[in-house]
C-alpha cells in the first residue's frame, strides 16, 4: 500500500511527465442480491449491508481518452454518476488536472435492480486509473464508487463479500466465490423503472434485525462449505423480508412455482424489479427444470428470460 | 446495551453438546438471562428512561432471575411479579441481586382469585410512582431474543430436522423455531409439556413440575409452530434428568431432563434425523428436589423406570397418567379444541 501511495503522491507533482494513454474498463453486472439486509456489528450499530448475485452476461464497457487540462464529460450525458466517479479517481490518483472524454456502453438495464449504474462506475473507474497507468485496488474502487452514486453493489469483488453498500466497506470478507449457481432472470414489471435513490431504505423492524443476523450466518456457512441448497434458502428468506417493504409483482406465485419445480430458492433485486430463480448446475434434471420454469413463467406473461450460470 | 452486557451474555451462549450420533443438547447455564436481556433493550426503545424504577411481570421465577442479573449489572431498581412460587434457593439469588420479588396468588378455578391477583399488582403499581411496567413473559421481545440461538445451531450443526423444548411462556422454542423456520420450513418443532397446563388443551389442575408448562395461556405460545407435543409427569422428568446427568453428565434442572427424555426418544425413532434438544439451566437450583433420592419419596415423585415411549392420543384430554403425545400438526389452539369437542 506504501509503494503505491508514493507512486502515486509522486504522479501529481508533474503532469508535464505524466504519460497518458487511451484507458479501457469493464464490469459485470447482477441480478438483484442473494442477500441485503441491515445488520448489528460487536458495538450494536446497525449496519445495511448486501450480497450481490453477480451476472456475467450483462456488461458495462467505458473508454476513456485522457487529455491533459481538458474538462471531463461523459457520453451518454446521463450517465453522471460514471462522470463523479472519474472524477473522484483521477484525484485520488493526483492527477486531477486530467479531463477528456469517458465513454460508456453498456448492456445492463437501467433502473431494473441490475446494478447498471455501479457497473458504469466500476467500469469508469478501470478506465480512468488505466488511462493514467494505474489500478485500483477492489476497496478502493468500492468506497469510490459508493462516494460517487451513494449506494452500490459489490460486484467490483472479485470474491463474495458482505458488502455495506451505503458507507463503502467491506463487512464480512468470505475469501472465496459464491457456491456455483443456474440462473433464470426475468423482470417482473416490464414497464416499470426504479429509481435507487429515489425510494428510501427499508425501516426493518427490530424482529428482522434478528432474523438478518440468523441469514447471514447461514449465509457464511452456504460459502464456506459450498452448499448451494442452504444459498438458496437465504435467498429466498431475504427476499421474503424485503417483499414486505418493496414489493415484487406476482411473488407469491413465482415462489411457489419455483417451489413446485424443486428449485433452490428465489432471489429478488432490492432496489428493483428484476427476480430470479436459483438453480443447483449439478442437477440432474437441469434441463427439465429449466423448460418447466420457463413454460411456467410464460403462463405468468413472462417471456423475456436470462439464462446464466455464476 | 454495553460492551460489559455482551461480554456476559456471550459467557452465557449454550454448548451444544453431542449427546448421540443424531442427538445435540444445547446446554444453556442459564437461557433466561437473554429474553430478559433483550427485552430490557426493547424496553429502552419503547420510551423507559433509566431514572424510572421498572416494575416486571413474569410468569417464570428463572426470567424474573435473568431480569434481576441484567438490572443488578446497570444498577437499576428493580421489582419483580411473580406468577408462580419461587425456590427458597432461587430467592435467595435473586435477593442477592436487590431485588424486590412479589409472588402472586396461584389463579384459581373461580373468578375470586383473579380478582386476587389483579388486586396484588395494582397495589404494588400504586405503591411506586412514575414507575415503567413491563410484562416480560408476554413482551414481543421474550421469542425475539432467540435469534443469536438459531444463527448458532446453523453455524455450528447446519440444518436440523427436530427441535425440541419445554414450553412455558412460549419464548425458547417458538423464538427459535420461528427464525428457523425462515430458512427451514420442514423443520418440525416439538413441545413438551405437563399434566394440568393449560398450554396444549389440558383441564387446568395443580402442576407438581415447574418450569413447564402454565395455568394461564400466554400470548407468545404460537400454537401454529407446533408438529408435536408430549405430555410429562413430574416423576418422569425427575427420573429423566437424572438419567440425563447419568448417561451425559450434564447436570441439569427438571425442565431439561423432560425436553431430553422426548429428544432422545425422536432421535432412536427417526436414526436419520438431526436432534437438536433445548437444556434451558443448570442444575443448582434443585440439588434439594430433583437431586434429592429423600425429597423425590417423600413428595412421592420416586419412580423406578422411565417409560420406554409414550402413548399416542388423539386429543389433548386423552393424554395420562404418564408420558404422552400427540400429533398436533401446526394447528392454532381452537382449532384442536374444536376437534375435540364438536358441535
Amino acid at each position: 500500500m506504501e509503494v503505491i501511495g508514493n507512486q502515486r503522491a509522486s504522479l501529481g507533482q508533474d503532469i508535464h511527465d505524466l504519460l497518458l494513454r487511451t484507458g479501457k474498463g469493464q464490469s459485470i453486472g447482477q441480478f438483484g442480491e442473494i442477500f441485503q439486509g441491515q445488520i448489528e456489528d460487536q458495538f450494536q450499530r446497525l449496519r445495511r449491508c448486501l450480497v450481490s448475485l453477480p451476472c456475467s452476461s450483462i456488461y458495462s464497457r467505458a473508454t476513456f481518452a485522457p487529455i491533459k487540462y481538458a474538462r471531463l464529460r461523459v457520453r451518454p450525458a446521463h450517465k453522471q454518476k460514471a462522470l463523479k466517479v472519474t472524477q473522484l479517481v483521477l484525484a485520488r490518483l493526483n492527477a486531477a488536472r486530467i479531463g477528456g472524454t469517458i465513454t460508456i456502453e453498456s448492456t445492463v438495464p437501467e433502473a431494473k435492480g441490475c446494478g447498471s449504474s455501479t457497473a458504469d462506475c466500476i467500469a469508469a473507474a478501470i478506465a480512468a486509473a488505466d488511462a493514467v497507468g494505474q489500478q485500483l485496488s477492489e476497496e478502493e474502487m468500492g468506497s469510490l464508487v459508493v462516494e460517487g452514486e451513494v449506494a452500490s453493489d459489490n460486484f467490483m469483488f472479485q470474491r463474495a463479500v458482505l458488502f455495506a453498500h451505503r458507507e463503502g466497506i467491506v463487512l464480512e470478507d468470505y475469501a472465496r466465490n459464491l457456491p456455483k449457481l443456474e440462473v433464470l432472470g426475468f423482470d417482473t414489471a416490464q414497464d416499470a423503472i426504479v429509481e435507487t435513490l429515489k425510494h428510501p431504505p427499508a425501516a426493518y423492524s427490530w424482529r428482522q434485525h434478528q432474523s438478518f443476523c440468523t441469514l447471514s450466518v447461514a449465509l457464511r456457512r452456504a460459502i464456506w462449505e459450498d452448499d448451494v441448497g442452504l444459498l438458496g434458502r437465504v435467498a429466498t428468506a431475504s427476499a421474503f423480508i424485503n417483499q414486505l417493504f418493496l414489493p415484487k409483482p406476482m411473488f407469491s406465485e413465482i415462489h411457489s412455482m419455483a417451489e413446485r419445480s424443486a428449485a433452490l430458492g428465489i432471489a429478488v433485486a432490492h432496489s428493483g424489479t428484476v427476480m430470479s430463480i436459483l438453480l443447483d448446475p449439478t442437477d440432474r434434471r437441469l434441463e427439465n427444470k429449466v423448460e418447466e420454469i420457463k413454460a411456467n413463467l410464460l403462463n405468468l406473461g413472462i417471456s423475456n428470460v436470462l439464462h446464466f450460470q455464476t | 446495551m454495553t460492551a460489559q452486557d455482551v461480554t456476559v451474555l456471550d459467557s452465557y451462549k449454550p454448548k451444544l453438546v453431542k449427546v448421540e450420533d443424531n442427538l445435540t443438547a444445547a446446554a444453556f447455564r442459564f437461557m433466561k438471562i437473554f429474553p430478559a436481556a433483550f427485552c430490557l433493550r426493547r424496553v429502552q426503545e419503547e420510551g423507559w428512561t433509566e431514572t424510572q424504577p421498572l416494575i416486571m411481570q413474569t410468569s417464570s421465577c428463572n426470567m424474573a432471575l435473568g431480569a434481576a442479573m441484567i438490572c443488578n449489572l446497570h444498577g437499576f431498581p428493580l421489582t419483580i411479579i411473580s406468577d408462580s412460587v419461587c425456590g427458597d434457593l432461587l430467592r435467595i439469588r435473586l435477593e442477592g441481586l436487590n431485588a424486590t420479588l412479589i409472588t402472586l396468588a396461584e389463579p384459581g378455578v373461580g373468578s375470586e382469585c383473579q380478582k386476587t391477583r389483579i388486586d396484588q399488582i395494582e397495589e404494588v403499581r400504586a405503591r411506586i410512582p412514575n414507575h415503567w411496567w413491563v410484562n416480560l413473559s408476554d413482551h414481543p421481545g421474550n421469542p425475539g431474543a432467540y435469534g443469536f440461538f438459531a444463527a448458532q445451531l446453523i453455524e455450528e450443526l447446519g440444518q436440523i430436522d427436530y427441535l425440541v423444548g419445554a414450553v412455558g411462556s412460549g419464548g425458547s422454542v417458538c423464538g427459535t423455531a420461528g427464525f428457523l423456520r425462515e430458512l427451514f420450513p420442514e423443520m418440525l418443532a416439538v413441545g413438551v409439556d405437563t399434566f394440568g397446563s393449560v398450554l396444549f388443551g389440558q383441564p387446568r389442575q395443580t402442576r407438581r413440575l415447574r418450569g413447564i408448562g402454565s395455568a394461564v395461556l400466554p400470548q407468545n405460545l404460537d400454537h401454529s409452530l407446533f408438529d408435536e407435543v408430549h405430555w410429562v409427569t413430574a416423576a418422569e422428568a425427575y427420573k429423566a434428568t437424572r438419567r440425563l446427568y447419568q448417561k451425559t453428565f450434564l447436570f441439569c434442572g427438571e425442565t431439561s431432563g423432560a425436553a431430553w427424555l422426548v429428544a432422545s426418544y425422536l432421535a432412536r425413532k427417526n436414526s436419520k434425523a438431526r436432534v437438536v434438544c433445548i437444556l434451558p439451566d443448570d442444575g443448582e437450583l434443585y440439588r434439594g428436589t430433583v437431586y434429592n433420592d429423600q425429597y423425590l419419596r417423600r413428595e412421592n415423585l420416586w419412580l423406578a423406570h422411565l417409560p420406554e415411549a409414550p402413548r399416542e392420543v388423539a386429543f389433548p384430554a386423552d393424554a395420562g397418567p404418564g408420558w404422552s403425545f400427540m400429533h398436533w400438526g401446526r394447528r392454532e389452539y381452537a382449532e384442536v379444541i374444536r376437534c375435540e369437542n364438536p358441535l
